[in-house]
């Protein structure tokens, strides 16, 4: 037999070798590269942006209307009457549900994958640690999510304030950049915390999934009965007692809108120009119990990541 | 030089105690790590990285200590664990550069060391494929790669022949072989299977019930004491056997032709002695060796000894 032309023989490596400090950015950056590689990444990340989309086409077509009605009308335009960090609030709520399906996508399976496959036997094996590898998979999630929810933000950010600077875009709050990239980062570090919690408690990426969505929906149900119970007594004219607005946040989708109308210090305001629409909006909630109920959760399900991350089953 | 010196380690899960003072040198070179299921092999290997913390005891590798170094030892040290793992979602070349980053190589080194090793275990046309869809004996080898991209010091191999066929056990023992002699880097290989241990491993440490029952070279725990000799006759020959004892020799029962003998001096004086008898016996001697027991009986022996 011919022998190859390669020296096929085993050699030691004698490289460079980078000091064992950065070993969660190899993780991070695997787990992003695995995630962009489906098509459903970014089926779904363009179609979180839709909300944007819409409003574009009706600053168009006001635009184009009130461009034909004079000066009277281009003064009653309903674009003046814009509250423009609600636009945002309102485009970061009509997202939550397909940043939730992307959370789904990128983080179900993250941890429990790897526990079907054994991975963590190569990763701990390797001179890696239990913390490396939960930054790495929580960067993992929290980069991509960051991304697809800052781009529409900030291009519609940028739009807006290169054509509606006179109707009050920058006047109305010098300081929404600022909290806009607040309010990017939360949906990123909430999902990544909790789908990492979940996660490292299966060994099948659907059973997590599963679980997920579960927590995902039931938590929902809750918001949006709090919601008909607060709209249902704000028009028979009785003052939603404290518990109804409390629990009207107390999901996964309720805590971001909190964090989101905490940073843009907003109630909100309806999404269609309703007259006296203002009233039915659940208002902003208390900074000091919801600040700390967000990283609190986002705590605990690190905690739960990292105490669940074992490279061996040690069974008692 | 040891690689790992170990002192009165004592591991426990709970109640159960896997590892109950072990205290054992393992040297440079290739070493098999004998005992039967449940002996604490495993356990060993899984407290030597640093994946269980010992109740008591200490241990270094390569100089580090087990407790205070386990970065340091990890990345000096290779695992090829017993049981499937990868990553999911990646191609075999992928899986064996990512393992190279997360030792520290950088990125361009990782990827030619990836198709390095990967050519070198044998998997150099099924590189580009995904990893879950590679037979057993193809995942045996992605697990050696992986092992051995960022060019560890020490190798562990657990149980590298599990669910091979034949011919895929022969070429694993041969790559394992290969790599643990003169290429600088020493192989601890842990089996409960004899022939593999003997073909590859030039130490042996036997294990069992968490305790060091032996340790040494093959070639010393196969020695029988009092050095007796294998002495294969053409026919059997009782003459032969009268004549031996006449000289003050232990004959022990013939196997076949073979006879057995036990006479106190050097195997070359006993082998004189044993020509000059066969001469004048008429017998014809065909062959003379230094008379060993099999790896099997010295194991046996080993872990029977309380």
């Amino acid at each position: 037999m011919a022998s190859p032309i390669a020296d096929l023989t085993y050699r030691n490596y004698d490289g460079p070798l980078e000091p064992p400090i950065n070993r969660w950015w190899a993780i991070a950056k695997l787990s992003m590269k695995l995630s962009t590689k489906k098509k459903g990444f970014w089926a779904w990340s363009t179609l979180s942006a839709f909300w944007y989309i819409i409003l574009l086409i009706f600053f168009y077509f006001t635009e184009t209307v009130v461009s034909n009605v004079g000066a009277v009308g281009q003064k009653a335009s309903p674009i003046n009457n814009l509250i423009w960090k609600d636009q945002f609030l309102n485009a970061f709520g009509e997202s939550q549900l397909f940043l939730f399906i992307l959370a789904l996508l990128m983080g179900a399976g993250t941890i429990a994958n790897d526990n079907r496959a054994k991975a963590l036997l190569v990763y701990l094996s390797k001179p890696c640690s239990k913390l490396d590898y939960v930054i790495g998979k929580w960067l993992g999630i929290f980069v991509p999510m960051t991304i697809v929810t800052a781009v529409p933000a900030l291009i519609f950010y940028m739009y807006c304030l290169m054509s509606y600077r006179s109707a009050g875009f920058w006047t109305q709050d010098p300081w929404l950049i600022v909290r806009l990239l607040g309010m990017i980062l939360i949906p990123g570090t909430l999902y990544s915390s909790i789908t990492l919690a979940i996660s490292s408690m299966f060994q099948q990426g659907r059973l997590a999934g599963g679980v997920f969505a579960g927590v995902y929906f039931i938590s929902y149900f809750i918001t949006l009965a709090m919601e008909g119970a607060y709209v249902s007594m704000s028009m028979g004219g009785s003052n939603p007692p404290g518990i109804v607005k409390g629990l009207f946040y107390c999901s996964v989708d309720g805590l971001q809108a909190a964090m989101a109308k905490i940073i843009l210090h907003t109630n909100g305001s309806p999404k269609l120009p309703i007259p006296g629409g203002a009233k039915f909006q659940v208002p902003e909630p208390s900074t000091f119990i919801f600040v700390p109920a967000f990283f609190g959760v986002c705590a605990l399900s690190l905690l739960i990541a990292w105490s669940q991350i074992r490279a061996v089953e040690v069974v008692r | 030089m040891s690689v790992a010196t170990i002192q009165n380690l004592v591991v426990r899960y709970g109640n159960f105690t896997a590892l109950n003072g072990l205290s054992c040198e393992i040297s440079e070179g290739c070493t098999g790590l004998l005992g039967p299921n449940g002996a604490g092999k495993t356990t060993l290997i899984k407290t030597i990285l640093g994946f269980i913390k010992p109740t008591s005891g200490t241990a270094t590798v390569l100089g580090y200590d087990i407790e205070a170094a386990g970065t340091a030892i990890r990345q000096k040290v290779g695992l090829m664990p017993e049981q499937d793992c990868h990553i999911p979602g990646t191609t075999a070349v992928q899986f064996v550069a990512y393992a190279g980053e997360l030792a520290g190589m950088p990125g361009d080194q990782a990827i030619r060391r990836a198709h390095e090793v990967l050519d070198y275990c044998g998997l150099g046309e099924a590189r580009y494929r995904n990893v879950e869809t590679y037979s057993t004996g193809m995942k045996q080898r992605i697990k050696l790669a992986q092992a051995l991209v960022h060019g560890p010091k020490l190798l562990l191999l657990d149980e590298p022949t599990n669910g091979l066929d034949p011919a895929g056990r022969e070429e694993m023992l041969e790559l394992v072989r290969s790599v643990s002699h003169g290429k600088g880097l020493s192989v601890i290989v842990s089996s409960h299977l004899l022939p593999d241990i003997e073909r590859v491993c030039d130490r042996v440490v036997v294990v069992m019930q968490g305790q060091l029952r032996a340790q040494g070279t093959i070639k010393d725990l196969k020695k029988i004491e009092g050095r007796p000799v294998d002495i294969e006759l053409r026919d059997p020959s009782p003459a032969f056997v009268t004549a031996m004892q006449a000289q003050g020799a232990v004959v022990m029962p013939p196997k076949r032709t073979t006879y057995r003998i036990q006479l106190p001096g050097l195997p070359e004086e006993v082998a004189k002695i044993a020509m000059q008898v066969a001469r004048d016996s008429g017998a014809q001697v065909r062959g003379f060796v230094i008379a060993e027991r099999s790896l099997e009986d010295a194991f046996l022996e080993a872990i029977s000894a309380k």
